[in-house]
C-alpha cells in the first residue's frame, strides 16, 4: 500500500478492483464505508458480484483477465477528455520525458521482442538524454516521441466499444466508472484503488497494477491522502515477510538477491545500484552499498570485514527463477531429494495442484511445519491413493500458532504491530523461530564435526539470540534495527559501539552500522521497539497516527507524499492535507515527508517526490519491465476469445506451458476466489467447527442461463473439468455471477473457491486441480483468475 | 400375591374394550419413557417453528374445555338450583377430574422441566396467562379432587369426611365456576399474545370470551355424551328426561357464542381473512361444527331424541376440537413448514384420551356415581352443623 | 415506554453498512462458547447457514441473494433477541424466568424455567429455541451478552462487526439512525425498525431494501404485554364477579328452598323451575 487501511476513508471515489475487500479484508471496509458516509462513492469492478459489489454504489463487470482492456479505455477516456490533474502530470510524472526513437509498439509486439526466448530486450526503451546524461522532457505535452504522446496513441486504440468488447462490460456500467473516477482529476478531489488477486494472479499480473498506476498518476491522486494504490496484502504478515525477504529474489528490504554474474561485492554494487544524472533526483536507491553491506555484517558479524567484502562470497548467487511454479516443475520431474514446508500447503494452494501432489511422491523426505495435518502433510494417504506406493518420509512438526508467539507483523499500511504471547502452544508446538533456530545449531555442529564443501557460511553466521529455548525475539528484533559496530560519527552525531542506530539514513557501506533489514531501520531505536506503541493520539487530525506502532519506512504513513502538494508546498487539497510546507519554520508539517527538501519551486535545494524511482519522476512509461514499458490487453494463457486488440494473443513475455486447453472443449471461463468464511488453503478454518458450518462443502457459482442449459439445480452434485483434471462440487445458482457478451457471443463464466480439500474437518476437492501452471511475466505469480472449463450435472464418478 | 391374583383375574374378566383401552394406555406410558431418556426433538415432531404441538393443542388447550361439564352443571344444579340435574354431576365431576389430571399428566409430559413445576407457585408471574392457568388449574383439580372424593367416602361409608364434604359443597361449586370462568377464558388469553402469530380468522381481543363460552357448551355437549354413552354402553340408567333440560340450554350457549364469534370477526379482527385456503376451510369446518348443532339444538325433535340430541352435541364437540386446534395449532402454522404429530405424540394423546374412558369406566364400575340418593342426604345449609354433630354422637 | 429506557443500551444495526461476514455469527458462538452445527451446502440464500436461530446458534446473518429491476441484491440480515422494551417473552413466562434487566438486555435465568416454551410462542420475532436435544430441555436466545454489558464492555457480535453495529444508549442510537436516515434519504428505507415495533426494542435496524424483503417480521406496534394484560387485568373482577354472583345465586336459591320445604306440608311440589320452563318455552 503506498497509504494505509485508515487513510481509505479520505477518498471520493474508491475503484475496488481486482479485490474483493468485504469478503477478504473485512476491516478495510470501515474505512471504506467512512468515507461513504462522507459521500465518496464506491465502484465494484469484478467478473462476480460479491458482498464488495452489494455494497458499490456502481457495479461493472468484467471477464477475468482483462484489466488492462479496462483500464487501458479508462486511460484513453482521461486523455481524450483533458480530465487529467495536468500540473501534477507535468512536474511529478515522466509524461514530458522524450522516448528514444528506436521504441515502437507493433501490432501487439513492443520493440526488442526475441520470440525464441519470449522475452525482450529493452535497451530501445529508454529515454532521450541530453549532452549531460539529463532526460529530455516537453513540459507542453505535445512532442510526439513525449511519454504523453506515445501514450496516448498507444490507448487511442482502447475505446469503449471496443474495451467492452473484449471485457464484457454493460457499456453504460463502464462509462459511469469512466465518469466518477475522471471526477478526482481536480485538485480536491481524490480516488483510490484496491487491489488484490485478482489484478496480480495473471500472467500480465504486474502489467494490471501499472495500469492502476497509470491512472492514479494521470488523475494526481498518488501521495495525497485518500488516494494511491493500494495492495490489499494477503496473509497476515505477507507484507512482513516480504519486507524480509520470502522471495527468491530479493534479500531483507527489497535488496537483490545476487545472480552468479555478480562476482564481487563491487560487482553487485555497480549492478545494482541505480543511477542518475539528474542532481534533483533523490536516487534513494543509490544507497544499496550501505544497506547490502550493512546486512552483511548483521548476517556475519565480526567475520564480515572490508577485507573479505564482509563475506560476500557466502551470499548464494541466484542463477535461476527459483519462484513457486518452477520449483514445483522441478519437483515433479524428481529434481529435489527433500523439501521443507513451513507454513504452507501447496497441493490446495498451488496451480495445477494434481501434478504437484503426484511430485511430493517423489521425495525423499518431506517436512512439514504446520499448525494442522494438511494435504500437503497426509498427501500420502490421500483418497485414491495406497500409502504403500508412496516411499516418501514425512515429518510433521508442530507448530505454535501466531498468538503462541511474540514478535511483529507487519500490515499492508506496512505498520510494524508487535504482538504478545497469549497462550502456550499445545503439545509438542514450538514456534517457527525454534525450529529454525535448532536446525541451524544442528547443521552448524555437523558442518563442525565432519567438516563439508564450504562450511564458513554456517559456521560463521552471527547467531546472537541469546541462550534461551527459543531465540530472542527482542534480540532479533533489535538486529534488524541495527546498531553501531563500532563507535562511528554520522551525520555529526556521534554513537558508540552497541548503539541502535536512529535509521537508515545513518547506516553506513563501511562496516561500521550492521542492520538486519534496512527498510526496519528506526524501529528500534534506543528509544525501545517502537512496534510496541499503542498511543492513538492523532495531531494530524488525518488517522495518521504516528505514535501508534511504527511504519516504514521512517515511520511515513503516506508513500510519496511530497506529490501531495503543488510546488509552494501547500496542499492539492487543503481540506486533506498529508504535508504541508510551513514557510516561516522552513519545515513539512505532517506525515514525515519523503525526505526532508523544500517544496519544487526552491529550484536545486529540492528533489522530485518519487524518490525511489532513479528519475525521480512517476512512471508513465516504464522500461524495467519484462513485458512491455506500456500495459498491452493480451488475452489469458487459456481464453474463450482471440485477442481482439492486436494479433499477439498472450503476454509474449511468458513461455506457453503444457496442459492447454481449448474453448471448442472447455467452453467457460472459470476463476477462483476466497470467501469470508475461510482461509486460503482451509487448514486453519476448515478445522474450526464455528467457521466449518458455514460453509461446509466445496460449491462453485454459476448463472442461472448456464444452469438451465445444463439442467443443473441449486444444490446438485457438478463435475467442473479443465484440461489439467475435474473436480466435484455443489451447484450455487445466483444470478450474482452472469454471462459476458465477448465480441458479440455471450459466455459463461464459473466461479469456485480455492479454500477445500481432502483434509480437515470439512473436506472438498481443491480449485486448484483445474489452473494453469503459468505466471505472470514479472513476478511468476500462477494465473489463478483465468482459465477455461467445463461443467456438467453429476458427480465425479457418475 | 393373592390380591395380585385377584386383580388380574378381576381384569381377565373385563370387556374387551376395556382391554384394549388398557393396552392403549400401556403403549402411552412407552411412549412417555422414550420421551424422557430421549428428548422432546428426538421423540416430537416439535421444534423451534412448532414449539407446541399436540400435546398442548389437545391434551391442554382442548382437553381442558371438555372437561368443563363438571364446573357448568355444577353451577346450573346447584347456583341456579335446577336440581332435576343432580343426578348428571356426579359423573360430570368425575369427568372433569379425570380430564384435569390427565391435562396435568400431558402438561408433565410437554414441559420441559416437570420437575420444577412447582416454581410457579413460588415464583408468581401475575401477568403471565400460564401462570394463572397453572394456579388454576392446580386450584382447580383440588376442588374437583374434593368432590371427587364424595363417591369415594360413599363407597368406603367415611360419614365423617362426607358430612365435611357436604358442608364444602357450595364453596366449592361457586369456586369451581368462579376458577374455570378464568382459566377457560386464560386459555384464550394464552393466544392474545400471538399477534402476528395466529391467523386472522382466529385472532381477536375476544378469544377469552368466546374460549369461555365455547368451553360451556363443550362442557354440556360432553355431558350428553357421557350420559347417553353410559347408557348405551355400560348399562346405567337412562337420563334422557334430564339431558332434555340440558339441552334447552345449549341453542343459548350456542346462539351466544356464534353471536360474538362473528361480531368478533366483523369488528374486532384485523385481516387477512381468506387468503390461505386450507385454513378457509378449516374456518368454515369450524364454524358449521358449531352452527349445525346450533339449529339442531333449537329444534324439539332433536332434544328429545336420544340419537339425534347426541349428534348434535358430538358436533358440538367437533367444533370445540376443531376450534381449538385451528386457535392453537392450525392458525399459527407457518405455511412453509407443515407440523404433524409423530408417532409418539399421537400415541401418547390416544393413550390419554384412552385412560380417560377407562379409569372412567373403572370408577363408575368401582365407585357410585350413577346411584344417586338425593333422599337421603339434606343439602340444606343450616342443617349440616347438626348433622355433623349427630353424626359425631353416632360415632 | 417511559425513561428508563431511553438509557438502555441498545444496538443500531445499519444493514446498508453489513458486509456479511458473519464475524458477528461465530463471535457470539465463541463468547457464548456454543456448539456447533452439522450443515450441508448453504441453507438459504446466498451462503446463509445454519439453516435457524436454534438451541445452537443465537444469532444469523440472513442472506438475500436474488435480482430485482435488473439489479443484483445481495443482501444481509442480522436475526437476534430484539431485547424488547416491553418484552412479550418475559410477560408470558409463568415463572418470571425472563427478565428486562436495568441495562436493557432480556435475560433467561435458566434455573426458574420450567419448560412450558410460552416464551417461544409469545415472542413476536421467534427468538427463543429450545434444546431439542436434550431430556430436560431449557430456553436458549441471545443474552444480549448481560455478562459482559454489566462489566461496560460492547456484547462480542457488537465488537466484532467491522462496520454494521453500533452499541449505546437507546436515544443516542435513534438519533444517529436519524441522523443518518436525514443524511442518505436515497440509501434508506426511511424508516427505524425496532423504533416502534412491538412497543420499541433495543434492537434497531435501517436498510435499503423494505423490510419484508430482507426477512424482516411485520410485528404491531403496541408493546405485546399488553395484549394479554388488557384479559388478564380483569381476573381479579371476573373471579369476584362470578363467585360473588354464584355465591349470592346460590344463597338466594337456598333460601327460596327453604321457604318452599317449610311450606312443604301444606302444598305439592312443583316439578319445574321458573327457568327451566322458561328455557322450554323458547324451545317450541
Ligand atoms: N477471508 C479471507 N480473507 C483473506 C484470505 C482468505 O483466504 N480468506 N486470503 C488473504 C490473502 S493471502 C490474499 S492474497 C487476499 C486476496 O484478496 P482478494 O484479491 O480480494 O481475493 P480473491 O477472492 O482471490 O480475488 C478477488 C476478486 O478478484 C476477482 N477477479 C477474478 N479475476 C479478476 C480479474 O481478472 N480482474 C478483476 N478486476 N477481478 C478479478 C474475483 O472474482 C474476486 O472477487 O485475501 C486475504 N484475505
Ligand atoms: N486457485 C487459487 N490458488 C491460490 C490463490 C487463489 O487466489 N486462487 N491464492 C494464492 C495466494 S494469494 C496465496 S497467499 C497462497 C497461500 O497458500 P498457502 O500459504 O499454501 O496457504 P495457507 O493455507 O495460508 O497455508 C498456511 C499454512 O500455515 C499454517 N500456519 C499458520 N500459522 C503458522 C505458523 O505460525 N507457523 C507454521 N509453521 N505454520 C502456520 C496453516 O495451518 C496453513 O496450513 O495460495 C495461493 N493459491
Ligand atoms: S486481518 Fe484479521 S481482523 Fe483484519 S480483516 Fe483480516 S481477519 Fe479481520
Ligand atoms: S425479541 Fe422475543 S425473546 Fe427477545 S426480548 Fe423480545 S419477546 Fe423476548
Ligand atoms: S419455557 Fe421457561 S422461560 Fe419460557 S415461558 Fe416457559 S418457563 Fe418461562
Ligand atoms: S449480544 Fe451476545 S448473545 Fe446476543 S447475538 Fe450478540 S454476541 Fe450473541
Ligand atoms: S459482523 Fe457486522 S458486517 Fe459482519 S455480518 Fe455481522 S453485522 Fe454484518
Ligand atoms: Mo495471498
Amino acid at each position: 500500500m503506498t497509504n494505509h487501511w485508515i487513510d481509505i476513508q479520505h477518498a471520493d471515489v474508491i475503484l475496488a478492483i481486482g479485490s474483493n475487500p468485504a469478503e477478504n479484508h473485512p476491516i478495510s471496509f470501515k474505512y471504506v464505508e467512512k468515507a461513504m458516509d462522507r459521500g465518496a462513492k464506491l465502484i465494484s469492478v469484478d467478473p462476480r458480484f460479491t458482498r464488495t459489489s452489494s455494497k458499490a454504489d456502481t457495479y461493472c463487470q468484467l471477464r477475468p483477465g482483462t484489466d488492462i482492456a479496462f483500464m487501458g479505455g479508462l486511460i484513453n477516456y482521461l486523455l481524450e477528455n483533458d480530465h487529467i490533474q495536468r500540473e501534477y502530470v507535468v512536474s511529478y510524472t515522466n509524461a514530458p520525458f522524450l522516448v528514444d526513437d528506436a521504441y515502437d509498439f507493433n501490432e501487439g509486439i513492443f520493440t526488442g521482442y526475441d520470440e525464441g526466448s519470449f522475452s525482450y530486450d529493452k535497451k530501445d526503451w529508454r529515454y532521450q538524454q541530453d549532452d549531460a546524461g539529463m532526460p529530455l522532457r516537453d513540459e507542453t505535452l505535445t512532442h510526439p516521441r513525449s511519454v504523453y504522446q506515445l501514450m496516448k496513441k498507444h490507448y487511442e486504440r482502447y475505446t469503449p466499444e471496443m474495451v467492452c468488447d473484449i471485457t464484457g462490460s454493460a457499456i453504460q456500467d463502464y462509462m459511469e466508472v469512466a465518469r466518477q473516477l475522471a471526477s478526482t482529476a481536480t485538485r480536491d478531489r481524490v480516488a483510490t484503488i484496491m487491489y488484490a488477486m485478482g489484478t496480480t494472479q495473471h500472467t500480465t499480473g504486474t502489467q494490471n497494477v501499472r495500469s492502476y498506476a497509470m491512472l492514479q498518476l494521470l488523475l494526481g491522486n498518488v501521495g495525497l491522502a485518500g488516494g494511491g494504490i493500494n495492495a490489499l496484502r494477503g496473509e497476515s504478515n505477507v507484507q512482513g515477510s516480504t519486507d524480509y525477504a520470502i522471495l527468491y529474489h530479493i534479500l531483507p528490504g527489497y535488496l537483490k538477491v545476487p545472480t552468479y554474474q555478480n562476482e564481487s561485492l563491487a560487482a553487485y554494487n555497480e549492478k545494482w545500484t541505480p543511477k542518475t544524472n539528474d542532481p534533483k533526483s533523490a536516487n534513494w536507491w543509490s544507497n544499496t552499498p550501505k544497506y547490502i553491506t550493512s546486512l552483511l555484517k548483521a548476517y556475519w558479524g565480526e567475520k564480515a570485514t572490508a577485507e573479505n567484502d564482509y563475506c560476500y562470497d557466502y551470499l548464494p548467487k541466484r542463477s535461476g527463477n527459483y519462484s513457486f511454479i518452477p520449483l514445483m516443475q522441478r519437483l515433479q520431474d524428481g529434481g529435489f531429494e527433500g523439501m521443507m514446508l513451513l507454513g504452507t500447503n501447496p497441493v490446495v494452494g498451488g496451480p495445477d495442484s494434481g501434478a504437484i501432489v503426484e511430485g511430493l511422491g517423489k521425495l525423499k523426505w518431506l517436512i512439514a511445519a504446520d499448525l494442522w495435518e494438511t494435504e500437503t502433510s497426509i498427501f500420502w494417504k490421500r483418497p485414491g491413493v495406497d500409502p504403500k506406493t508412496i516411499d516418501t518420509e514425512v515429518f510433521l512438526l508442530p507448530a505454535a500458532a501466531s498468538v503462541e508467539k511474540e514478535g511483529s507483523i507487519s500490515n499492508s499500511g506496512r505498520w510494524s504491530q508487535w504482538r504478545y504471547k497469549a497462550v502456550e502452544p499445545p503439545g509438542d508446538a514450538m514456534s517457527d523461530a525454534y525450529m529454525v533456530s535448532e536446525l541451524f545449531h544442528r547443521l552448524k555442529a555437523l558442518y563442525e564435526k565432519d567438516g563439508g564443501a564450504f562450511p564458513a557460511p554456517i559456521l560463521d553466521l552471527a547467531w546472537d539470540y541469546g541462550t534461551g529455548h527459543e531465540p530472542d525475539i527482542d534480540l532479533v528484533a533489535r538486529e534488524c534495527n541495527g546498531r553501531f559496530t563500532r563507535d562511528a560519527v554520522v551525520k555529526g552525531k556521534s554513537f558508540r559501539a552497541g548503539d541502535q542506530v536512529p535509521n537508515f539514513t545513518f547506516l553506513q557501506n563501511d562496516g561500521s552500522t550492521m542492520s538486519g533489514n534496512w527498510l526496519y531501520c528506526g524501529s528500534y531505536t534506543e528509544g525501545g521497539n517502537l512496534a510496541m506503541r499503542r498511543n492513538a493520539e492523532d495531531p494530524t487530525g488525518m488517522g495518521m497516527h504516528h505514535k501508534w506502532s511504527w511504519c516504514w519506512p521512517l515511520n511515513r504513513r503516506v508513500l510519496y507524499n511530497r506529490a501531495s502538494v503543488d510546488m509552494d508546498g501547500k496542499p492539492w487539497n487543503p481540506k486533506k492535507p498529508v504535508i504541508s510546507w510551513n514557510g516561516a519554520t522552513r519545515k513539512w508539517e505532517g506525515d514525515i515527508p519523503d525526505g526532508g527538501w523544500p517544496p519544487m519551486n526552491e529550484g536545486d535545494k529540492t528533489k522530485n517526490p518519487f524518490i525511489m524511482i532513479a528519475e525521480g519522476y512517476g512512471r508513465l512509461f516504464a522500461s524495467g519491465l519484462a513485458d512491455g514499458p506500456f500495459p498491452e490487453h493480451y488475452e489469458p494463457m487459456e481464453s474463450p476469445t482471440h485477442n481482439l486488440m492486436s494479433p499477439q494473443q498472450c503476454n509474449p513475455a511468458v513461455v506457453t506451458p503444457g496442459k492447454l486447453g481449448d474453448a471448442d472443449k472447455y467452453p467457460y471461463v472459470g476463476t477462483t476466489y476466497r470467501l469470508s468464511e475461510h482461509w486460503q488453503a482451509g487448514a486453519m478454518t476448515r478445522n474450526l467447527p464455528w467457521l466449518a458450518e458455514l460453509v461446509p462443502d466445496m460449491f462453485v457459482e454459476i448463472g442461472e442461463r448456464l444452469a438451465k442449459w445444463k439442467e443443473i439445480e441449486h444444490g446438485d452434485l457438478v463435475t467442473i473439468s479443465s484440461e489439467r483434471g475435474r473436480i466435484q462440487a455443489r451447484a450455487l445458482v445466483t444470478t450474482r455471477i452472469r454471462p459476458l457478451r465477448i465480441n458479440g457471443k455471450l459466455v459463461e463464466q464459473v466461479g469456485v473457491p480455492w479454500h477445500f480439500g481432502y483434509a480437515g474437518l470439512v473436506t472438498g476437492d481443491s480449485a486448484n486441480v483445474l489452473t494453469t501452471a503459468v505466471g505472470c511475466a514479472n513476478t511468476t505469480i500462477p494465473e489463478y483468475k483465468a482459465f477455461l472449463c467445463n461443467i456438467e450435472k453429476g458427480g465425479k464418478d457418475a | 400375591m393373592a390380591t395380585v391374583k385377584k386383580v388380574f383375574s378381576e381384569i381377565r374378566g373385563y370387556h374387551p374394550f376395556i382391554k384394549f383401552l388398557m393396552t392403549m394406555v400401556a403403549l402411552a406410558v412407552i411412549a412417555s419413557g422414550f420421551r424422557f431418556v430421549f428428548g422432546l426433538g428426538a421423540t416430537t415432531n416439535l421444534n423451534d417453528v412448532y414449539p407446541w404441538g399436540l400435546w398442548i393443542a389437545f391434551d391442554v388447550v382442548t382437553a381442558v374445555p371438555l372437561a368443563a361439564g363438571a364446573f357448568t352443571l355444577g353451577a346450573i344444579v346447584h347456583c341456579f338450583h335446577i336440581k332435576k340435574l343432580e343426578p348428571l354431576v356426579r359423573p360430570a365431576i368425575v369427568t372433569g377430574f379425570l380430564g384435569y389430571s390427565l391435562v396435568t399428566v400431558g402438561l408433565v409430559l410437554d414441559l420441559g422441566q416437570p420437575q420444577r413445576g412447582w416454581h410457579v407457585l413460588t415464583n408468581w408471574n401475575v401477568h403471565s396467562p400460564m401462570f394463572e392457568v397453572s394456579v388454576c388449574v392446580m386450584a382447580y383439580t383440588t376442588v374437583l379432587f374434593l368432590e371427587f372424593l364424595s363417591p369415594v367416602c360413599e363407597k368406603f361409608g367415611l360419614h365423617l369426611p362426607l358430612r365435611f364434604l357436604r358442608w364444602l359443597e357450595m364453596p366449592l361449586v361457586v369456586a369451581a365456576a368462579a376458577i374455570s370462568t378464568l382459566h377457560q377464558s386464560t386459555l384464550g388469553t394464552f393466544f392474545l399474545i400471538a399477534v402476528n402469530k395466529l391467523h386472522g380468522l382466529w385472532y381477536t381481543p375476544l378469544l377469552p370470551l368466546l374460549f369461555w363460552i365455547s368451553a360451556i357448551s363443550a362442557g354440556l355437549a360432553i355431558i350428553i355424551i357421557e350420559a347417553t354413552s353410559s347408557h348405551k354402553w355400560l348399562g346405567y340408567a337412562n337420563e334422557s328426561e334430564l339431558l332434555r333440560i340440558l339441552s334447552r340450554i345449549l341453542p343459548w350457549t350456542l346462539g351466544l357464542y356464534l353471536a360474538v364469534r362473528v361480531w368478533s370477526l366483523l369488528f374486532f379482527s384485523e385481516g387477512p381473512y381468506f387468503d390461505r385456503p386450507g385454513l378457509s376451510l378449516l374456518f368454515c369446518l369450524e364454524l358449521l361444527a358449531f352452527l349445525i348443532p346450533f339449529v339442531m339444538f333449537t329444534q324439539k325433535r332433536v332434544r328429545t331424541n336420544d340419537r339425534r340430541r347426541a349428534i348434535a352435541a358430538i358436533l358440538v364437540i367437533v367444533g370445540l376440537v376443531l376450534n381449538r386446534f385451528n386457535v392453537s395449532l392450525m392458525g399459527m402454522m407457518d405455511p412453509n413448514q407443515i407440523y404433524y404429530p409423530s408417532i409418539i405424540e399421537t400415541t401418547v394423546t390416544l393413550g390419554i384420551i384412552a385412560a380417560h374412558i377407562l379409569f372412567f369406566v373403572l370408577i363408575a364400575k368401582y365407585f357410585p356415581i350413577f346411584e344417586h340418593h338425593p333422599e337421603t342426604v339434606d343439602y340444606s345449609i343450616p342443617d349440616h352443623v347438626e348433622k355433623v354433630k349427630s353424626a359425631k354422637q353416632a360415632g | 415506554m417511559s425513561t428508563a429506557n431511553k438509557k438502555n443500551m441498545s444496538f443500531l444495526i445499519d444493514m446498508t453498512k453489513c458486509t456479511g461476514c458473519r464475524g458477528c455469527q461465530v463471535a457470539c458462538k465463541q463468547w457464548n462458547q456454543m456448539e456447533a452445527e452439522k450443515t450441508e451446502f448453504f441453507s438459504g440464500e446466498g451462503y446463509e447457514n445454519p439453516p435457524a436461530m436454534s438451541e445452537y446458534t443465537l444469532t444469523r446473518i440472513k442472506f438475500r441473494d436474488f435480482e430485482k429491476n435488473g439489479q443484483n441484491e445481495f443482501a444481509f440480515y442480522k436475526e437476534m433477541c430484539m431485547h424488547c422494551n416491553e418484552p412479550a417473552c418475559a410477560s408470558v413466562c409463568p415463572v418470571g424466568a425472563f427478565k428486562k434487566t436495568k441495562e436493557g438486555p432480556v435475560v433467561y435465568d435458566d434455573k426458574l424455567c420450567i419448560g412450558c416454551r410460552f416464551c417461544m410462542v409469545a415472542c413476536p420475532f421467534n427468538v427463543p429455541k429450545y434444546e431439542w436435544s436434550k431430556a430436560l430441555p431449557l430456553v436458549k436466545k441471545c443474552t444480549g451478552c448481560h455478562d459482559r454489558v454489566i462489566e461496560g464492555i460492547k456484547p462480542a457480535c457488537a465488537t466484532t462487526c467491522p462496520t454494521a453495529i453500533s452499541y449505546g444508549p437507546r436515544d443516542e442510537m435513534l438519533r444517529k439512525a436519524e441522523r443518518r436516515l436525514a443524511a442518505h434519504p436515497d440509501r434508506y428505507v426511511n424508516h427505524v425498525y425496532g423504533k416502534e415495533e412491538a412497543g420499541g426494542t433495543n434492537v434497531l435496524y435501517l436498510t435499503s431494501l423494505p423490510f419484508d424483503e430482507l426477512g424482516f417480521k411485520r410485528v404491531t406496534m403496541r408493546p405485546l404485554p399488553g395484549y394479554t394484560w388488557q384479559a388478564l387485568r380483569l381476573v381479579p373482577g371476573i373471579f369476584l364477579t362470578v363467585g360473588g354472583g354464584l355465591s349470592a345465586l346460590s344463597w338466594i336459591n337456598h333460601r327460596k328452598d327453604r321457604i318452599r320445604a317449610e311450606q312443604q306440608n301444606k302444598t305439592t311440589q312443583e316439578p319445574d323451575t321458573t327457568e327451566s320452563s322458561a328455557a322450554e318455552e323458547e324451545g317450541k
